[in-house]
């Protein structure tokens, strides 16, 4: 609830200053897909089944009575599993899909961020590619000629712009690619599994670019299955389920909800195949962590924090067997996959002694030396000899440094080192 | 952030007229995207090449002396003055039209992760292709100039009138391009199809030579069945005729070319709602 409370105070401004009406709204919006029931791949085999009679189309409600409003400023996010609906309805607010029934109004110019460098032509000048480009998400010449500096200027491209872009490299391509499409400052930016693609600099760009959006109030529509991504950047998010709006709300809650469901899924599953390993979880569970919380210095649950400030982790564990001397132990990851750090009980010399039954142990940073950025903390439980895993929780728990509204002298990097500068 | 009141970017599904007339709007808003396609697709063909332009030129140049080489005994060339003008004449309307309904069904399928991604209106890119077809018939008409009057024909005010038979084919083409367009999307083996029926359909079709060697009974069949027999013709009137045509002969390619986009226009938009998902 706190880490909500918290993105409605850094958002509120801008909510509040337009009110305008939504800038997105569906009223029982529904789309129905004809698909051939068996894949028909050659024009002659559906000639001659079509003669047998035997050409059927399965009709199925990709969406199905959708009704949600998305106000100017917001950060949407949407969840669900593949095939609930997600990029259905991504389609229908970038145009390129119909409903079937219900109301669709959008009022502004959405622009997608992906599939960088798509329409672009190998054989022809970067130069040529941006008016190309350009042209395709709707911009006349001279609209592409206001914007043409600024676009070769962040692409970093110089000459390079009056060149085939098959003489490019990739990461120029891409520099391209990204400029453009993001130049365009759409009111409505549609950010589609943004943090799975591209190299590290690239994805930290794209963050960069989203983050300024953000500051300019354009509304921006994310789908993740990042669940800590939606839950850091997003205000508000709709969980989709089978093409119908399960839970609609404050991200955080949604979100809950959502894992909750999941993990019920996953409990079931666990029950059955006694597996015990998922991509994020693992261990015999012997020692269970029960619940991890990321609070502030006051106690209280927080999720986005200042450069700066102190961060205590608390967990809460269980041993469902005596164990001797456990290890605790936690990690902190950027969201780019740098290893930050990764301290646990066994190096600092705190030894457990003999656990049984509930347990809970806090790790405290007193001042935090993160600068912007998302984080997650991972957190085990080990056998005193690091040899056998009670359970690992491998990155499950977000929190973002954001430092908007602080005086912090730091800007670029991962850290801040507390140095000082010296006339010498 | 401003908001730009742009009613180009206001979008109400409700405020939805007919899909065939909302397509025509949508394309004068993206008509820049239109010329830049054309841009793309002339730069693109002559960049790397070392003739460069001359080749929209030699092309049908290198085809028609083939022709004259091997045909015009064959077709009796005594009966038919000025044979390779005859030929490069009807070819040039040929390759318009094989080539802009082509490239309508291969820049759409190109284009086709795009048009998941981002709105464009889908026929932009058959439109386009007959833009690209324009330019290149356009560059044609010299050499075939030249080469009407090497073989002794002689060029009336008649040639002015060019224009409208090429915007007939072009109507005709873009109704075949939109409809072919069509199928490729719910079928990847129409263009390969269509490459061998344009193959067949170009010989039925009196383009190397007159229809007058048809056997008597064939003859209507071929000729008032085709098309494209209305279409070579008419373009032939200006040029190699020399002449205005007839009522008949300027209306029977108008009507059927009025016909074949009509009806392709509305197959092509009623379908593309689906395309997002079939491409």
């Amino acid at each position: 609830m706190n880490s909500h409370t918290a993105s409605n105070i850094l958002f509120g401004q801008k909510a509040a200053s337009s009110s305008d009406g939504p800038i997105i709204s569906l009223t029982d919006v529904s789309v129905r897909y004809r698909v051939p029931q068996e894949r028909i791949g050659t024009f002659k085999e559906y000639m001659i089944r079509w003669l047998q009679g035997q050409v059927k189309n399965r009709e199925f409600w990709a969406l199905n009575g959708i009704s949600l409003e998305i106000q100017p400023g917001e950060i949407f996010g949407l969840i669900g599993q593949n095939g609930a609906g997600k990029s259905t309805l991504l389609k229908l607010i970038s145009r390129v899909l119909r409903p079937t029934a219900g109301r669709l109004v959008v009022n502004g110019r959405v622009a997608p961020l992906l599939e960088v460098g798509a329409g672009f032509h190998a054989e022809l000048t970067g130069r040529e590619n941006i008016y190309l480009n350009g042209a395709m998400l709707g911009f006349s010449r001279q609209e592409m000629e206001a914007k043409f500096e600024r676009i070769v200027e962040f692409s970093e491209l110089g000459e390079f712009i009056d060149a085939p872009l098959r003489t490019y490299s990739s990461g120029m391509w891409a520099r391209l690619g990204f400029a453009v499409a993001t130049d365009s400052q759409p009111e409505i930016l549609i950010v589609d599994e943004i943090l799975s693609v591209g190299d590290e600099a690239f994805q930290r760009k794209c963050f960069d670019r989203i983050q300024s959006f953000e500051a300019q109030g354009a509304t921006i529509l994310m789908v993740s299955h990042s669940m800590s991504t939606i839950e850091t950047m997003c205000q508000r998010a709709a969980w989709l389920d089978h093409g119908k709006v399960v839970a609609l709300g404050p991200a955080r809650s949604v979100v809950a909800r959502y894992l909750g469901r999941v993990k019920d899924h996953e409990a079931e599953r666990l029950a059955e195949e006694s597996s015990q390993v998922n991509d994020q979880r693992w261990g015999d569970r012997r020692l269970e962590i029960k619940q991890v919380r990321v609070l502030n210095a006051e106690g209280k649950e927080q999720h986005i924090f200042h450069t700066g400030e102190s961060i205590v982790l608390q967990i809460d564990y269980f041993a469902h067997e005596p164990v001797v001397s456990p290890i605790v132990g936690i990690a902190i990851h950027k969201q780019d996959g740098v290893h930050i750090t990764g301290p646990n009980t066994g190096f600092a010399g705190l030894d457990l002694g003999r656990v049984e039954g509930p347990n809970s142990i806090s790790y405290t940073i007193p001042a935090v030396p993160l600068l912007e950025g998302l984080f997650h903390f991972s957190v085990a439980v080990v056998d005193r000899e690091d040899s056998t895993v009670y359970d690992y929780h491998d990155r499950l728990y977000p929190f973002r440094i954001d430092n908007r509204g602080y005086q912090i002298p730091e800007l670029y990097g991962v850290m801040s080192m507390q140095g000082k500068w010296e006339v010498v | 952030m401003k908001v730009q009141n742009d009613p180009r970017w206001v979008y109400d599904s409700a405020q939805r007229g007919d899909i065939a007339l909302e397509e025509i709007r949508e394309l004068f808003n993206f008509r820049h995207l239109i010329w830049q396609l054309i841009r793309r697709d002339i730069l693109t063909r002559y960049k790397r090449s070392f003739l460069g332009i001359a080749w929209t030129m030699l092309n049908p140049l290198g085809m028609m002396i083939v022709w004259t080489i091997a045909f015009s005994q064959i077709f009796k060339a005594a009966e038919l003055p000025a044979y390779p003008a005859f030929t490069l004449n009807g070819l040039l309307a040929w390759s318009f039209f094989s080539q802009t309904t082509t490239a309508s069904m291969v820049n759409l399928v190109w284009g086709g992760n795009l048009l998941n991604r981002i709105y464009m209106p889908r026929a932009s890119f058959a439109l386009a292709a007959m833009g690209t077809g324009l330019v290149n018939i356009s560059l044609s008409l010299v050499p075939l100039l030249v080469i009407m009057l090497v073989s002794g024909l002689s060029l009336t005010w008649h040639v002015l009138f060019v224009p409208v038979p090429m915007l007939i084919l072009m109507a005709f083409s873009l109704g075949v391009g939109l409809l072919m367009s069509t199928f490729a999307v719910y079928f990847p083996d129409v263009s390969e199809m269509y490459q061998i029926m344009l193959q067949a359909w170009m010989f039925l079709t009196p383009i190397m030579y007159p229809e007058t060697v048809l056997p008597e009974q064939y003859r209507t069949v071929v000729t008032m069945l085709n098309p494209m027999y209305h279409m070579v013709k008419l373009f032939r009137i200006p040029l190699y005729y020399g002449r205005l045509p007839t009522a008949f002969e300027l209306l029977t390619p108008l009507a059927i070319a009025i016909v074949v986009l009509t009806v392709g226009w509305i197959v092509f938009t009623r379908k593309s709602d689906e395309f997002s998902y079939r491409i």
